[in-house]
């Protein structure tokens, strides 16, 4: 067992772990981390995608090891005092219907609006490319994501 | 799911740490840089390490830095820090639109195109580009440091020229000599991220000099020396690019498996040899489609 | 139409807001504290094999193990409509894949680990895929003891063979109707097995506690039937339902597999196991797919006879269902879709038969549109290749035969009030039908496909729907039903019935998930019919507390009760302009009177709502008489794409689809669902493509190579439209439509393709590859089926 530390959603946290332990194994069972969640182990859905040092990543495939002295930041850490605009958007446009591809996506979209505040449609649709969701089509989803900008 | 295989993890703050490491499992570690291919095999049974040695700890591994007309790619460098990078994308665009069609963001934010050679999976989206461009992969081991010239890295299907006392720091890219204009074309069953069923890189210089390499369609992705040998010299006609399209089948032996028939992939890897080198010549003549649209 | 101020609107969702911070709870998302055990299961790696003896000791020892059980401990059948499952693997098993133990352990990774040491001899037997070829005379019986098992009196299984049911409809005379025929056509489609996908895979939780009270939580459409299901099955064990709760939180998509009982019955076996202690069984994405439901095979032949003016005279299908070793809930994909196999037309002279065929395939059930998905494929493009033959246009075709309210269907019944031709018209206008479009680009062809379709909602005659409605001191409402939120928009629904009947605005209302102790019953959230269902079990507790609060108010102020009304949440009275009465003002604490003392109290209402009109008597020979559908939603769909015809890639330029929805409830989440159901239509059209090897394993069991849409593949146009034509017994008129929008995806898409290139693909899915190497040998007919790859 090896004790790491990091910062979780602006908080100092400590947590032992074994060197095979997942990063969304240990946000989900011992961090009480439950946004992302469990889709597919290997990377293709996009259910388990937090910020890790800013940058949107695929829990499933990350020994949570490796987020020894990183920075992190999921769901829960966006939803603490007032929402973001990006989740505000998304409630406005009742984007999300079975929602459990909603943390995923809205972590990615986070990171990409950062990077590009007034995105194209197709610049979108390319960025959240990655997470997939089987209910709605993503055209609501779409439609929240470009909204952002207008506000 | 959980790991249930055990193994031991360091993360040395050194080259020789790694090094050092590599001779005490001997074959038995596994380097973990962005992990997105090593740990869905752990999880699937396919890899069992004694011990995984994350490299994330030598920051000197993660330079991508353009000095003296040559490329130098760290082997932490990710795929969204290639496209991120002006440098790669105005000085080798094929590489860019290469690292355009990878996965997806949340993968592209961590896989590394030397953790994409390491797998040699023989459907790498990047050996096509590194081929055309006559790379060169810096490795170092417990007897020093040696260059192994791209067209020499690729043994077979997972297989490599790296030992097992050595780990790859980086990759480096002359910028070719001549200008120059290439395409990277994938086929894959729809627009979502796939891996390729057939990849076609293309580099097209100044002086009718052209170079092609394919991937997911034989064990390992290798030139197209038939073809070069056909075009190299001339200048492109539609005469000259049929008689090449029918060399294709003679480049290449695709398989049929669940993704695609070895009938389909021969048939449109002719389509995309065809757009492929079109836009190529198009592009290196200044016009042409803008890199990263997709031609099939 | 009356304008009502919430049913009609686009409410926001009740939910949205908990599913964009993370607050909303799913089933892996509950802390079950420290005694949490976790179950990993141990799989056959055969299609059909004896098992010959179990070997658990080495992995007995492993640290951490709590217990290994196996078909042993539970030689319990279950079944929804016919008992031919177990929990685990008795003496046999049927497919790669099916379960046969499992190990408890106190946590994933040991559970794993000992798994893997549980050894287990096989004698493998010969296995049967094909379902054509599972009903010849020397094929393999996947269940020898057929003819013992119990079923539903509307099923009739084949003793001694692979038949698990037969749906016979028989309607006037198809020797004659062909007669009759100027004109007749046949063909043969093929249809093979897809995955729902769900994002979140099957997971349940099950506790025995030391009371003998046993509680699942469950990724769930169903808890109710789930609950039925486990104390039939259990019943051995002592257990009936009262001892047993079944909860279910959110659920991460259904889409029919989440319906009935698949794996959760093996967390309430093994909960009994290990009394105490709550244990998790999750799916991984692999199991998800080989060990749920998947969407049957289908392989249609089908025969069609018209007239040279269009009128279909005779119409004659047989279905054959590959349902997989299992068929307790598949059997009524067949039957339903067999009773339905028409398509919403109007025919006099009737022949269908649909086999429901036992294979050594994993177990295959219900899917969004219920055997309507897979079948209309084969009807759709017979139909448009029909009126292509005998020069009428594909959709005047439709408009001549298309159903009329009252007109009979295949088994005799009245068909209901239905805006059939209105969705018609609309939908060819807006897909601008009869405008042949060509590409700009010489290398791309441009196609236009029609197609109609209907679905009735596929249940047993008496089901039944509830709902409890109860005040809070602000005037805020709580309904408890046992419907499920799947994404479809139905908590916000039943909050706009009662908003609208009680004026409490939706945003004060909020309603219960599923909890078997405290929710009042509903039998699943399958069907599309619980906004009808449960909507009029709402509307009615609504309107008795309506009543109750008249009666209330009555009794105080003397008021006549049909001179009071409420709005904004008073009461009001049309004779006496001043008076008004808050709600939150006596709902809960009652109303004053002058000497001090109250009436009234806190109120609450209840409703019931089941069909009383239908019956599943019908004749086993004909399906004549009985009375088996409530009534059909119908819609129609075109699509417009553009074709590669180097590469075969295909585009979809534009997409529309009109839905009858009677009323709609909520037309954004109506809007929403078909641009999702749509898109999880083209994708079975397209790129979804299911493989097994020859020995029955799958291929494909995860997203790498089984492809499911991304936002990149996406049609560049969607138009969805509401038609509303009432349901005469709907809540304020409406009808289900949650499954409709992905029925009619596939044919548009086949018949689009045949109209750019003249080339007739009749096996799903229809991929680059098949259109590209049609186009490049020069076939105008493809039917190759590669769902089972031969090495």
């Amino acid at each position: 067992m090896k004790k790491i530390s990091f910062i979780l959603n602006g908080e100092k946290r400590n947590v032992y772990v074994e060197p095979n332990d997942l990063l969304l194994d240990v946000l989900r069972e011992k961090l009480g981390i439950k946004s992302p969640k469990y889709g597919c182990g290997r990377g293709d859905c996009g259910l388990c995608t937090i910020l890790l040092s800013g940058k949107s990543v695929r829990t499933c495939l990350i020994l949570a090891i490796e987020a020894d002295g990183q920075e992190m930041l999921t769901v829960e850490g966006l939803s603490k005092d007032k929402l973001t605009p990006l989740q505000e958007s998304f409630i406005r446009h009742n984007s999300f219907q079975c929602g459990f591809c909603a943390p995923g996506i809205i972590m990615t979209a986070t990171e990409f609006l950062e990077k590009n505040p007034n995105p194209a449609e197709e610049e979108v649709k390319e960025a959240i490319s990655g997470n997939l969701c089987r209910c709605t089509g993503y055209t609501p989803i779409i439609e929240a994501i470009l909204d952002v900008k207008k506000k | 799911m959980a790991i249930a295989h055990e193994f031991d993890y360091f993360k040395p703050e050194s080259i020789e740490g790694v090094i050092e490491l590599l001779l005490k499992y001997k074959g038995k570690a596994r380097l973990l840089a962005g992990g997105t291919d090593l740990v869905v095999r752990i999880k699937d049974g396919l890899e069992f390490p004694e011990a995984v040695i994350d490299i994330k700890g030598l920051t000197e591994l993660g330079k991508l830095e353009f000095k003296n007309n040559r490329l130098f790619i760290g082997s932490l460098v990710t795929f969204n820090d290639l496209i991120d990078s002006k440098v790669v994308e105005e000085k080798f665009p094929l590489l860019w639109e290469s690292s355009k069609t990878v996965a997806s963001m949340g993968i592209r934010n961590r896989a590394t195109i030397v953790g994409n050679i390491c797998s040699a999976v023989p459907s790498l989206d990047s050996g096509p580009a590194l081929l055309v461009y006559e790379a060169n992969v810096v490795v170092k081991g417990s007897e020093g440091e040696r260059i192994i010239p791209i067209l020499d890295w690729f043994l077979g299907p997972r297989k490599t020229a790296l030992n097992a006392d050595e780990f790859v720091y980086g990759i480096t890219i002359s910028l070719p000599e001549k200008k120059n204009g290439g395409s990277y074309v994938k086929l894959g069953r729809y627009n979502g991220e796939d891996l390729a069923q057939v990849g076609l890189g293309i580099l097209a210089l100044e002086g009718n000099e052209y170079r092609l390499a394919f991937c997911a369609v034989g064990p390992l992705p290798g030139r197209a020396k038939k073809i070069e040998t056909l075009l190299n010299g001339k200048s492109l006609t539609d005469s000259l690019i049929e008689e090449a399209k029918n060399l294709v089948p003679e480049e290449i032996s695709p398989i049929t498996d669940v993704r695609a028939t070895k009938e389909y992939r021969l048939h449109v890897a002719k389509i995309m040899f065809e757009r492929g080198i079109k836009a190529a010549v198009e592009r290196l003549n200044g016009k042409g489609p803008s890199y990263g649209k997709k031609l099939i | 139409m009356e304008e009502y101020k919430y049913v009609g609107k686009p409410v926001d969702r009740l939910d949205e807001k908990e599913k964009v911070t993370g607050a909303a709870k799913y089933v892996d998302d509950i802390e079950f504290g420290p005694n949490l055990l976790y179950a990993e299961i141990v799989e056959s790696p055969y299609a059909h094999a004896l098992i010959k003896g179990i070997d658990a000791s080495e992995a007995e020892r492993v640290s951490g193990v709590v217990k290994i059980v196996t078909g042993k401990d539970f030689p319990y059948k279950f079944g929804l409509y016919m008992k031919d499952r177990y929990i685990f693997a008795q003496d046999r098993v049927r497919f790669v894949g099916e379960q046969v133990a499992a190990v408890i352990a106190r946590d994933p990774k040991t559970a794993l680990k000992a798994a893997k040491l549980v050894k287990v001899v096989y004698e493998p037997i010969p296995a049967v895929f094909d379902p054509i070829g599972a009903l010849k005379e020397d094929a393999p019986v996947v269940h020898p003891d057929l003819g013992n098992y119990p079923h539903v009196p509307w099923f009739f299984p084949k003793g001694g063979t692979n038949v698990a049911h037969h749906t016979k409809v028989r309607k006037g005379n198809v020797e004659k109707g062909f007669k009759e025929a100027d004109f007749v056509f046949e063909d043969t489609y093929r249809i093979p097995r897809y995955a729902h996908c769900c994002m979140e895979t099957h997971i349940a939780v099950g506790l025995l506690d030391y009371s003998g009270r046993l509680t699942v939580w469950a990724s769930s459409q169903s808890p109710y039937t789930q609950r039925n299901l486990f104390a039939d099955a259990l019943a051995p064990l002592g257990f009936s339902h009262k001892d047993i709760r079944v909860i279910a939180p959110y659920v991460g998509g259904g889409f029919g597999g989440k319906a009935g009982v698949t794996m959760e019955i093996i967390a309430a076996a093994l909960a009994t196991a290990v009394k105490g202690n709550s244990v998790k069984v999750m799916w991984r994405r692999d199991q998800e797919f080989y060990n749920t439901y998947m969407r049957q095979q289908v392989i249609s032949k089908i025969k069609v006879g018209v007239k040279n003016d269009g009128t279909i005279t005779a119409f004659e299908i047989t279905n054959y269902w590959d349902a997989g070793p299992y068929v307790e809930y598949g059997a009524n994909v067949v039957n339903a879709s067999g009773l339905s196999a028409t398509g919403p037309y109007r025919i006099p002279n009737v022949k269908i038969d649909s086999y429901c065929i036992y294979t050594n395939l994993p177990a295959a059930g219900p899917y969004r549109g219920f055997g309507y998905s897979e079948m209309l494929f084969s009807v759709e493009s017979h139909m448009t290749r029909i009126a292509k033959a005998i020069g009428m246009d594909s959709v005047e075709f439709r408009r001549k035969n298309g159903i009329k309210e009252g007109d009979s269907v295949a088994y005799g019944a009245p068909m209901n009030p239905n805006g059939l031709l209105e969705a018609i018209d609309k939908v060819a206008k807006e897909i601008d039908w009869g405008k042949k479009e060509t590409s700009n680009d010489p290398g791309k062809a441009i196609g236009k496909g029609f197609a109609i379709f209907w679905k009735a909602p596929a249940m047993p005659p008496n089901v039944s729907s509830t709902a409890f409605i109860k005040f809070n001191e602000d005037g805020s409402l709580n309904i408890i039903v046992s419907g499920m939120e799947i994404g479809q928009g139905y908590l916000t629904a039943m909050a706009q019935i009662a908003a609208e009947i009680l004026t409490v605005p939706p945003e004060k209302i909020r309603v219960e998930l599923p909890d078997t102790d405290r929710n009042p019953y509903h039998w699943q959230t399958v069907a599309s019919h619980v906004t009808w269902a449960n909507g009029n079990a709402v509307k009615r507790a609504a309107l008795q507390i309506r009543d109750r609060i008249f009666e209330v108010v009555h009794e105080v102020y003397h008021y006549d009760k049909d001179t009071l009304y409420l709005e904004d949440e008073k009461v009001k009275c049309r004779l006496h302009n001043s008076f008004e009465l808050l709600l939150k003002d006596f709902v809960i604490g009652g109303i004053q009177t002058e000497n001090g003392t109250y009436r009234g109290g806190a109120i609450v209402g209840s409703g019931s709502f089941m069909p009383e009109f239908t019956s599943a008597v019908q004749d086993p020979e004909t399906a004549q008489g009985g009375h088996p559908n409530v009534h059909y939603t119908v819609g129609a769909a075109a699509v417009k794409i553009e074709i590669d015809k180097q590469t075969g890639k295909v585009r979809i330029l534009k997409a529309v689809e009109a839905l009858d929805a009677g009323k709609a409830i909520n037309p954004m989440n109506i809007k929403h669902q078909i641009y999702g159901g749509l898109l999880q239509g083209f994708a079975t059209a397209l790129y979804e493509d299911m493989r097994f090897d020859e020995n029955g394993k799958i291929l494909n069991p995860n997203f790498t190579d089984y492809k499911i849409p991304t936002s990149l593949d996406i049609p560049d146009e969607v138009v969805p439209i509401i038609v509303e034509v009432p349901q005469p017994d709907g809540p304020y008129g409406a009808r289900g439509i949650g499954e409709h929008p992905m029925i009619p995806a596939a044919p548009i898409i086949a018949n689009a393709v045949e109209d750019a290139l003249g080339i007739r693909i009749k096996s799903m899915p229809i991929t680059a590859e098949k259109i590209a190497m049609a186009i490049l040998n020069g076939k105008k007919e493809v039917d190759e089926f590669l769902m089972i790859m031969k090495k």
